[in-house]
Parts: structure tokens; C-alpha cells; sequence
């Protein structure tokens, strides 16, 4: 006996109805809740940095979602502020150039990947050049990276398991900025961070 | 048909009074009279014992332009089955309306004819007139002139609600699916009609036996634990043999033992030598032989209670209902000579539903598999393509724990205790749930939105929950899963017993089914067909699946978790007697065949 041999077409009731087209087909409602709601997660918090070493994670595979600019970090409160190239001219060799990533963990939570471009001799060090290449494989498989001070880089472990690929959020990279430097992109001289760096207090 | 009018048979109002047949639960019900109404005309027929009975059919129109109204009505359907009369057509319930409209709330008079009454405002009867009245007709005849016309008056009393009731809850009623639901309590009568065999004499052999089978499965039991003092469960000495054997039980946030039968039920899963306490346990405390109802043919009946749980499932009297005490009882069970029975249940369904529903592509592909644990291990990546049961045990039995625990709503802690493993364990099990059926989840936490911002959720077929005061958004997550499933089992139940096919008992999420023995393959298979059809009707193109356990006469029913405690009861049985007990241990397992089709 199999489950294909039941012949479901010349099933009937005692009333006589036919039962391949359910006699409540009709009366079905649908259980789309939430549809006419129209709640949706509020992205509310992007960090800016580099991943945690238990932290699996996956980059952005396109270049548009590749932001190049200049940070200052503050070393003290861990802020990272986002910086206009007018005040990173200003501000000299304290801010970095970078290019901010996209990346994405596993419980899909997104953040911001800041790898410093190479130097005036187009150079960069090994932590900064392993970090890249971490950023790059990422596009396409799930790693992870430590610290291996000996070698002065990121060692990348990727992950053997079959995973599906990442679901980005909905939004675009200029959201993404948007919340990752809420109150934190500077753009004028007279800003408070800048005059404190500058010793203008 | 969406109104009153467009039933141009009429509508009629009506209502029963009747006893178990010989006075005894269990037997089908003895019409003691009727009152039916014609809601358009006004007109009123009174019909006492033996005019009723010497009808062949009902003194009004039951047909497809006519509409039946009655609380409660699967017991005037009762009445209609034992008088060989043909079940209207169309069924409205106002009970089940009710219920569906107050689903959620607490109704401050119950659930009742004169809690509704009082609840949309209406006169009524005091309850100790009714409950008087209710005696005298319990009582059984021969009533007196007056007591009969008493009994008719009484009856009309009802009559004349249901016409006061009716147009009042009219504007809250979704006739099209009220019908369906009335067209359930059908099946429920019929359901309630056909009972589940019982093996009397055995049934008979423990009650006369069982005060004596207490006191030895105590001694025999208890005898490693040291923890009873006669039949009383000393919780001083469960504590002192916690101690002994280092055990870290559960407590409560007072620091007393968590004792529920579930903590039990957990623990025993993690210390197996605790195991025979907990079954002891859960005999003594919840056998009551004498409270299941067994008519004079031998069959379980009693209430189904349909509608009563916040599900809209069945919640019938767990002392009476032959599947409600402990399941070694269930071991009563037994077909007649010539039937076999069979144990119908839908496989996976709550997973099934959930898949269909949220329209979670990768869990319905799970489902599909055949094997949805372990397709949920291959979908997360944690055991390649190709894994099978024997090859991935481990690993299966933990996707399985966790797919479980997302259906309780069960936390890390829980789980984690579930599968005996470390707490990280469980939090990565719980997340792969959620990374690998992203799109259930998403409608997961809006159907908890919806619930809480509009204030309730509804089943495919419009089985209602409002949702007032504290939330509980575990069970309101789990609302779709159990709401439907009861709708499934419902239409299934409708299906089936509308074929003909002999239903005992609706439990859960299966059905208890009776075939003669010659017609059982056949049988089976229409059956579940109709099982899967019922399935398409809750969840459009998406079909599950069911397992079968049949038992033959001879054999006996039985339930895989209450052998061992069937086998010590029967042996205890027999050692009382002084060994002339005739074995009535359950068959071997060979005996109760296995099937399984999806």
C-alpha cells in the first residue's frame, strides 16, 4: 500500500460531494498576519570595526557597497567618527583613509569593516593586508579571523559547513552609514572633537 | 447560504432532554422529548417519549434549504442517531459560536446557554431550575402527568432562549463557517455513537485487583527509592534520596522541588533511574478506574467537549475518556471479534503546518524529505548530503530535540537539559532554527504583532483567539500550529465519518478508527486519503502525511510507553491470584503492525 494509491478523485461522503475540490476551499482565510501591519525591523545599531575572532561573517560581494572615506578613533571612549576630506586634510595623520566594508554575521546582524589603505609608498602592513584578504574571501564563503601576533596577521578559518548565504537587510549602504556614524560624522572644523585634537580647547 | 433567509425550509430552534440509556455514562443517550421551533413562523411542537420514537425521521425539515439551531448541539445530534433519524443538512451552534466569540476572554457567567444569555443581556431560568429539571429527567420514568409536562416547559425554556439568542448573536456570526463547525458537531455525535472498544473483563479483573496492584507496585518500586509512607509521596524523602544519589533536581523560585509530572517526565530523561519513580507517580495519581465510562456494549463514550480548549480542540474528561488517564490504560483497549482498530496520526504536523503556513520554503522542502530533523541537520550544514538515521543518530536526535523546543517554545536552559548537553549547545541548535527558516520566523514574530496590535488571530477557518490582558507570546506564536491542526483533525473527522468510516475517538492530532477485519487494507487507505485531503483543506496545495498502528482482534491496543507498566500491572494481577490470572499481557511486538505512509 502506498500513499500514491489512494484514489482521492473518487472519494466521496455520504452527502455525495466530491472531495478532491474541498467543499471548504472557499471558506479558507489566509494567515498572513502582520501583512496589513506593515511592522518591520529598525536597523538601530551598526557597529564600526574590526570582527571578534568567535565571530563567523560575510562581506558584501559588490564594490558599491564599498564606502572609501576617512575615520578618527577615538582610542579612549572607542568611538569611530566619520570625517569630511576637508577636516581629514586638517586633521592630518590622526584620521585614517579606509574603505568601510559591508559585512554581515550569522545572526545577520550587519557592521561596518574599516581596512586602512596602503601608505604614500603603496604599501600596506601585514595586519592591515591579511585583514583585506580576510574581506575579499568573505565575499563568497563564511570566515572567521584571530590574531596571530607571531606572524603579525590575521590567521582565516572558514567555516567547513554548507551554509546558506547571508540575507541582507533592505536597505542600502548609505543607510548602513547613515546609523553606523549617527552623530558621529563630522564634516566642520569647529566640531569639538576637532578643535580638542587640534588643541584649541 | 450567508443568511437566515436564504433557508426557504425554515430555520427551526430545537432542543432535547434525555438520559444514558439505563441510567449508565457510557451508553448512548435515551430522547426523553423534544421542542423544535420554526424561527420564521413562531410555531412551536412539543413531542413527548413515544411520539418521538415511533417517527422514522424528524417532524421537520432537515434538508439542504433548512437550518437546525441548537446549543451544544452534537447532544441533539445524539438524539437524532439513536432514533434513527437523518442528520439535518445544515447545523448552527450557538455554543460553538459562543465560544469561538469569546474565545480568549472569560465569559463572567461560563461558557453555557445562560452564561450567553446573561452575557448579550436576556432573561433566563435560574441555574437551580435548570439543574432541578436536569435531575428529575436523569432520574429516568416513569415521570407523572405533571412531571412530564414540567419536563416539556423545561425544554421549551430552551427553545425560547435559542430564539432570543439567536438574533442577538446574528451580527457576530460568519454563518458560512458557523455551518463547518455545526457541521463538525455531526461528526462529534457520530464519533460519540461509535466509542472505543474496551476489553471489559480485563478492565473489570483490575479494578477488583487495584487496591491491592497499588500497594504491591508501591512495594515493588518503591523498594530502591524509600520515598513513599504508605501511599502518600513524601517530598522530605525524595529530597533526602536526591541528596543521596546526587542528583541536582529543579526547584521552584521558593527552593521547594519542582514536582510536576513534566520536571519528572525531564529528569528521567537525564537520570534514567528516576524514570520508574515518575511512572509510579503518574499511576497512582491519575488512575481512576472507575471514572471511565463504559457502556453497557462494552465502548468508551463520554464527552468529547469539542471547542473547549483555546485551540478549538476537544478537551474531554481526562478521568473518562479512555485516552485521557495514564497510557499503560490504554492497553484496554481491544477491537471487537472480526475489527480491527487503527491509530491514525498525522505525521510531523505542527512542523508541517508551520511550514505551509509561514510559506517557509526550505522547511516545507524538509518536510517533504520525510525525515524533517534530519533534513533540518543538512540544511544547516551540520551533516552532509546523503546522512541518514543510522549514520547521523546523534546529531538527528538533537535537530529533532530542538525543532521540538522552537514548537514549545522552549528556551536554551530547557533544551539544553532536554538533550543533556552544554547550554552553548542548545543557543547554537536554537540559531541554526532561526538562520535556516528565516521566512517561519518572520512570520513567527508577525503573527505575535499581529496578535498583540490587533488584538487577535484566527485559524484558516475562522476559529477566533482574542488576545486581553497578560501576554503569553509563546503560546500566541504557537496559536496558527494548534489552531490548525484542530481544524485539520476536525475536517478530517468530518470526512471520515460522513464516508462511513467508524471513528472511536478523535485524540490530538490522530484518530482512532474501527474496520472490519476483511476490509481493513481498503479501508486504511481511504482513510488516510481523506486524512490528506483534510490536510490540503487547512493548508491549500500542502499535504501531510500519517502514520498508521493497527491492532487486530485478537490483540490489543497499546500504547509503546505504557508496556512495561501494563506488563508489571498484569503481573502483580496475577501473582495476587495466586498465578491463575489467564495472561493478558499485550501481544509482541510483531503483533501490532506498523505502518507508515507519506
Amino acid at each position: 500500500m502506498s500513499h500514491d494509491s489512494i484514489d482521492a478523485q473518487s472519494t466521496t461522503t455520504q452527502l455525495g460531494q466530491n472531495l478532491q475540490n474541498s467543499p471548504f476551499s472557499s471558506l479558507r482565510l489566509t494567515q498572513n498576519f502582520g501583512e496589513t501591519l506593515g511592522v518591520k525591523k529598525v536597523l538601530t545599531t551598526v557597529p564600526v570595526g574590526r570582527p571578534s575572532k568567535d565571530r563567523f561573517f560575510r562581506t558584501h560581494p559588490s564594490p558599491s557597497w564599498v564606502f572609501p572615506g576617512w575615520i578618527l578613533e577615538n582610542k579612549a571612549s572607542g568611538e569611530t567618527y566619520l570625517v569630511s576630506a576637508e577636516v581629514a586634510s586638517a586633521l592630518g595623520d590622526q584620521v585614517r583613509p579606509v574603505e568601510l566594508h559591508a559585512a554581515i554575521d550569522r545572526q545577520n546582524n550587519p557592521f561596518l569593516i574599516p581596512i586602512p589603505l596602503p601608505g604614500p609608498n603603496g604599501v600596506r602592513n601585514r595586519w592591515h593586508e591579511s585583514l583585506a584578504q580576510a574581506v575579499e574571501r568573505a565575499k563568497s564563503v563564511w570566515l572567521r579571523i584571530s590574531a596571530n601576533k607571531d606572524l603579525g596577521g590575521y590567521d582565516i578559518y572558514e567555516a567547513t559547513a554548507k551554509l546558506p548565504d547571508p540575507v541582507w537587510p533592505d536597505i542600502t549602504l548609505d543607510d548602513l552609514l547613515d546609523v553606523a556614524f549617527k552623530g558621529r560624522i563630522i564634516t566642520s572644523l569647529d566640531h569639538p572633537i576637532v578643535q580638542e585634537r587640534l588643541g584649541k580647547i | 447560504m450567508n443568511q437566515l433567509s436564504d433557508f426557504t425550509d425554515g430555520v427551526f430552534l430545537i432542543d432535547f432532554e434525555f438520559r444514558p440509556e439505563n441510567g449508565r455514562e457510557g451508553n448512548t443517550p435515551e430522547p426523553v422529548c423534544l421542542v423544535a421551533k420554526d424561527f420564521l413562523s413562531g410555531v412551536t411542537s412539543r413531542y413527548w417519549k413515544d411520539d418521538i420514537h415511533s417517527r422514522s425521521s424528524a417532524p421537520f425539515s432537515v434538508g439542504r434549504e433548512a437550518l437546525c439551531v441548537a446549543y451544544f448541539a452534537s447532544a441533539e445530534m445524539d438524539c437524532f442517531l439513536k432514533l434513527g433519524w437523518q442528520l439535518p443538512e445544515n447545523v448552527l451552534d450557538l455554543f460553538v459560536e459562543f465560544r469561538c466569540l469569546t474565545n480568549g476572554t472569560t465569559p463572567p457567567n461560563g461558557a453555557g446557554l445562560l452564561g450567553a444569555l446573561l452575557y448579550f443581556g436576556l432573561p433566563t431560568i435560574t441555574a437551580q431550575q435548570k439543574d432541578t429539571m436536569r435531575d428529575l429527567v436523569l432520574r429516568g420514568g416513569p415521570w407523572t402527568g405533571q412531571e412530564r409536562q414540567d419536563i416539556l416547559e423545561y425544554c421549551e425554556t430552551d427553545v425560547t432562549s435559542l430564539e432570543q439568542l439567536l438574533p442577538a448573536m446574528l451580527p457576530t456570526l460568519d454563518l458560512p463557517r458557523a455551518l463547518m463547525r455545526g457541521r463538525y458537531m455531526k461528526a462529534v455525535s457520530r464519533m460519540q455513537a461509535t466509542g472505543t472498544p474496551i476489553d471489559t473483563e480485563t478492565l473489570r479483573e483490575i479494578e477488583s485487583h487495584w487496591d491491592h496492584v497499588q500497594d504491591a507496585l508501591i512495594a515493588e518500586i518503591d523498594a530502591n527509592y524509600g520515598v513513599y509512607d504508605g501511599r502518600s509521596f513524601r517530598t522530605k524523602n525524595w529530597a533526602d534520596y536526591l541528596q543521596k544519589e546526587g542528583v541536582a533536581w529543579p526547584r521552584l523560585a521558593s527552593g521547594a522541588l519542582e514536582l510536576t509530572d513534566d520536571t519528572f517526565k525531564q529528569m528521567a530523561r537525564i537520570h534514567p533511574k528516576v524514570a520508574p519513580i515518575r511512572e509510579l507517580r503518574s499511576a497512582l495519581s491519575e488512575m481512576r478506574l472507575s471514572n471511565i465510562t463504559v457502556g453497557d456494549d462494552g465502548r468508551n463514550r463520554c464527552l468529547l467537549s469539542p471547542f473547549s480548549s483555546k485551540t478549538g480542540r476537544n478537551q474531554p474528561s481526562n478521568s473518562r475518556f479512555i485516552f485521557g488517564p495514564s497510557v499503560w490504560l490504554r492497553g484496554l483497549i481491544k477491537p471487537k471479534e472480526g475489527f480491527c482498530l487503527a491509530y491514525v496520526d498525522y505525521s510531523q504536523q505542527e512542523f508541517g503546518i508551520a511550514a505551509a503556513l509561514s510559506g517557509d520554503e526550505k522547511m516545507m522542502e524538509a518536510y517533504r524529505s520525510g525525515d524533517p530533523y534530519l533534513a533540518f541537520a543538512v540544511q544547516a550544514g551540520a551533516v552532509p548530503q546523503g546522512a541518514t538515521k543510522q549514520s547521523h543518530k546523534v546529531e538527528r536526535e538533537q535537530f529533532k530535540a530542538c525543532v521540538l523546543a522552537v514548537q514549545y517554545g522552549m528556551g536554551e536552559i530547557s533544551l539544553a537539559q532536554r538533550i543533556n548537553q552544554p547550554v552553548a549547545r542548545a543557543r547554537q541548535l536554537l540559531t541554526l532554527h532561526r538562520q535556516t527558516y528565516r521566512t517561519f520566523w518572520e512570520w513567527s514574530d508577525a503573527t505575535q504583532d499581529e496578535a498583540i496590535l490587533n488584538g487577535k488571530l484566527w485559524t484558516t477557518f475562522g476559529w477566533e483567539i482574542r488576545v486581553k490582558g497578560q501576554v503569553n507570546a509563546r503560546s500566541l506564536r504557537n496559536f496558527p500550529m494548534q489552531g490548525n491542526g484542530a481544524e485539520m483533525l476536525r475536517i478530517a473527522c468530518i470526512f471520515l465519518t460522513e464516508a462511513g468510516i467508524g471513528v472511536c475517538a478523535p485524540v490530538h492530532d490522530a484518530l482512532l478508527i474501527e474496520l472490519p477485519m476483511d476490509e481493513l487494507e481498503g479501508g486504511l487507505a481511504k482513510a488516510q486519503g481523506l486524512m490528506r485531503l483534510a490536510s490540503r483543506a487547512v493548508l491549500g496545495d500542502f499535504e501531510l502525511g500519517s502514520d498508521a498502528k493497527v491492532v487486530c482482534y485478537p490483540d490489543r491496543y497499546m500504547d509503546e510507553r505504557g508496556q512495561v507498566m501494563w506488563d508489571t500491572v498484569t503481573k502483580l494481577i496475577c501473582k495476587i491470584k495466586g498465578g491463575n490470572l489467564r495472561q493478558q499481557a499485550a501481544p509482541p511486538e510483531a503483533a501490532c503492525r506498523t505502518r507508515t505512509f507519506l
